[in-house]
């Protein structure tokens, strides 16, 4: 088996007794934590890492077969937790990586003892007595837009960051790191994360969930977020003050102090 | 606007590209004139409405999952393609860039947008994203095609060169056996036919030759040449004509050296050079005039010419002469592989040289031409 380490770019960083594992979701990298993951050094061991395909990860190490499904992302999660010796962690999960750690929190018992999923759908296309948002006619429309689409366009990823004279905070060695994604992977990313259906999965999660949802997200609405909440035995609901499907960049104060009380 | 004036403010109002800004919350705050008249909305329908509610469904997830957090997390994002829905309906192609204004806590205040139609761009890169499928299917195709006949010409020569070899052997006892044979025969009827036999092997024998070295030419080993100048090449061309007299009983072989210096050539490939080429003419040649071979050198050069009578060489046939497999009409018995000319005009290259044919109802000569030094 290749190292885990290099193979989804983990860092840890940050002090404490607990580890607290970030996830990030379709169409970014572990950069998505930036906001968040700092204010919990001080009392947790932060763990970021990239999925396979994202970021910084070994796209080597992409296999189109064990990445079709969600499973195959649980996986790599549960070797970085076992790698670190991860035991009743928090896991923080966005987007389709919620997911993801509901798979992997039942898939390594013991390993995540609480679960925080900011953003979250079952589900993402419509379904009988279900609505997650889609139809899979606009799924199937989306996959032919990342075909399109400049991001994913060339085979070598175009710079995105020239520099960065608003935010120096962020520092030069991040040029060019933010969100990278080979185009085909990425695809294959967005195939897996909208065409998943996860809602017998929720019944099964036996640790105590946090779901934070923005008040206006179209990715994943208030109802699909309150669905995960209510089908899982101990979950609950936050709803955000903010707006888009990523409260971990444009509200990560609330994200933060909802975290806080979570797992404090 | 003050600052610059009123051109300023027409130039925001009608600039040829289209202008939103958006509040933190995604909302648009404004639109220009430009982006109006091309989304067919009015202002006061679409201020206050979601900025990703104007984009198709694919575009909104797109700007949801890359651009709305690029842009948080850069402050800009550039060149990003753009799904808009007109009022009626319709897409409206559009690319993009977008910068973030911030207070002095980087705190977001205000998105901005510029946005240019993008339609026959977009239609161009859809033809060089098809263009690229279809290029990548069928280079693979082609791989799997050259693949497949590279496999199987690398067999069907390898098993020419295992027949060629594998035919020698049996080929020797024959004419081992022949030759005890012509020790001992009595009538004249006797020494035909063993003669006959010795004639045979002796066909066959220069056929196989000719096999593998077509079949070692063709595998990448080329015709290899062991150059030898300090032996004498007469004695060499005589044995062959001797052969070859020997062989074709009845036929009349002339022959006239002038070799007065040393030619530095490999002597047994000139040898089957002649001999392909004496072969042609006893095959091919009217069968009661004399055949002549000439070798000489003079003004640097070596030639060894045979000629011979009988019909002239079509004009049409000239051309393909010295390709291999190439056989022109001869009694069954006679036929050969068609490889003696290639295999001459191979050995003659590989020595420099060249082989060249003249034809007249007079006469056919084949020449073969090579430099000295």
């Amino acid at each position: 088996m290749a190292n885990v380490t290099e193979r989804n770019n983990v860092h840890v960083r940050g002090a404490g007794d607990r580890a607290m594992v970030f996830a990030h979701g379709f169409g970014c990298d572990q950069n998505m934590w930036r906001f968040v993951a700092p204010a919990f050094e001080r009392d947790f061991r932060t763990v970021l890492f990239d999925h396979v395909g994202a970021g910084g990860s070994d796209l080597s190490a992409y296999d189109w077969g064990k990445y079709s499904t969600l499973s195959g992302y649980a996986d790599d999660v549960v070797e970085i937790g076992a790698e670190l010796g991860l035991k009743d962690c928090v896991f923080v999960g966005h987007s389709v990586s919620s997911m993801i750690g509901l798979l992997a929190a039942r898939q390594a018992p013991g390993m995540f003892g609480k679960l925080v999923l900011v953003g979250p759908s079952a589900r993402y296309i419509d379904d009988e007595g279900y609505i997650g948002g889609f139809s899979a006619k606009q799924i199937d429309e989306l996959l032919a837009l990342l075909d399109s689409n400049h991001m994913g366009w060339s085979t070598q990823m175009a710079p995105m960051i020239m520099g960065n004279p608003d935010r120096p905070e962020l520092g030069q060695e991040l040029t060019n790191s933010f969100c990278r994604t080979d185009p085909d992977i990425a695809k294959a990313f967005a195939r897996v994360t909208f065409t998943s259906d996860n809602r017998k999965d929720l019944a099964q999660v036996s640790v105590p969930v946090l779901v934070l949802q923005c008040k206006e997200d179209i990715i994943a609405s208030q109802e699909v977020g309150a669905f995960v909440a209510r089908n899982i035995p101990d979950g609950r609901m936050i709803v955000l003050n903010a707006t888009g499907h990523c409260p971990n960049l444009s509200a990560p104060d609330q994200v933060i102090a909802a975290m806080r009380a979570f797992v404090s | 606007m003050s600052t610059f004036g009123p051109d300023f403010e027409d130039m925001v109002n009608n600039a040829p590209c289209g202008y939103v800004t958006l509040h933190a919350n995604g909302r648009i705050a404004h639109a220009n004139p430009t982006l109006l008249a091309w989304s067919g909305h009015a202002a006061d329908q679409i201020v206050g409405e979601r900025f990703s509610d104007l984009l198709t469904m694919p575009g909104r997830i797109y700007y949801e999952t890359h651009i709305a957090p690029l842009l948080r997390m850069q402050g800009f994002f550039n060149e990003f393609a753009i799904d808009l829905v007109t009022a009626a309906g319709e897409p409206l192609h559009m690319i993009a860039n977008a910068n973030e204004r911030r207070d002095a806590d980087g705190k977001l205040l205000l998105i901005r947008l510029a946005l240019i139609k993008a339609t026959d761009r977009r239609r161009y890169e859809q033809e060089l994203l098809a263009g690229r499928k279809s290029a990548i299917a069928a280079e693979r195709a082609t791989q799997k095609v050259l693949l497949l006949e590279h496999e199987t010409s690398e067999l069907r020569e390898q098993f020419i060169a295992v027949l060629g070899h594998d035919l020698r052997n049996p080929l020797a006892s024959i004419s081992a056996g022949a030759r005890l044979l012509g020790r001992t025969v009595q009538s004249e009827k006797e020494h035909q036919i063993v003669a006959m036999m010795q004639t045979t092997v002796m066909r066959m024998a220069a056929m196989i030759d000719n096999v593998l070295d077509f079949a070692r030419g063709r595998l990448g080993g080329g015709i290899t040449l062991d150059y030898d100048a300090r032996g004498p090449l007469e004695p060499v061309l005589a044995q062959v004509i001797d052969e070859l007299r020997l062989a074709s009983p009845g036929r009349v072989i002339e022959s006239e050296f002038a070799i007065d210096r040393p030619v530095n050539c490999d002597r047994v490939r000139i040898g089957q050079l002649l001999s392909n080429l004496l072969g042609n003419a006893v095959t091919h040649g009217a069968a009661d005039k004399p055949i002549t071979v000439h070798a000489e050198t003079q003004n640097g050069l070596f030639e060894l010419w045979v000629a011979n009578a009988g019909e002239a060489i079509p004009q049409t046939v000239m051309d393909k002469l010295f390709e291999p497999f190439f056989r022109g009409k001869a009694r069954a018995s006679k036929q050969g592989l068609g490889l003696g000319l290639y295999i001459a005009s191979q050995i003659a290259k590989a020595h420099g040289g060249a082989l060249t044919v003249a034809s007249t109802p007079a006469e056919t000569r084949f020449s073969f031409s090579m430099p000295l030094a």
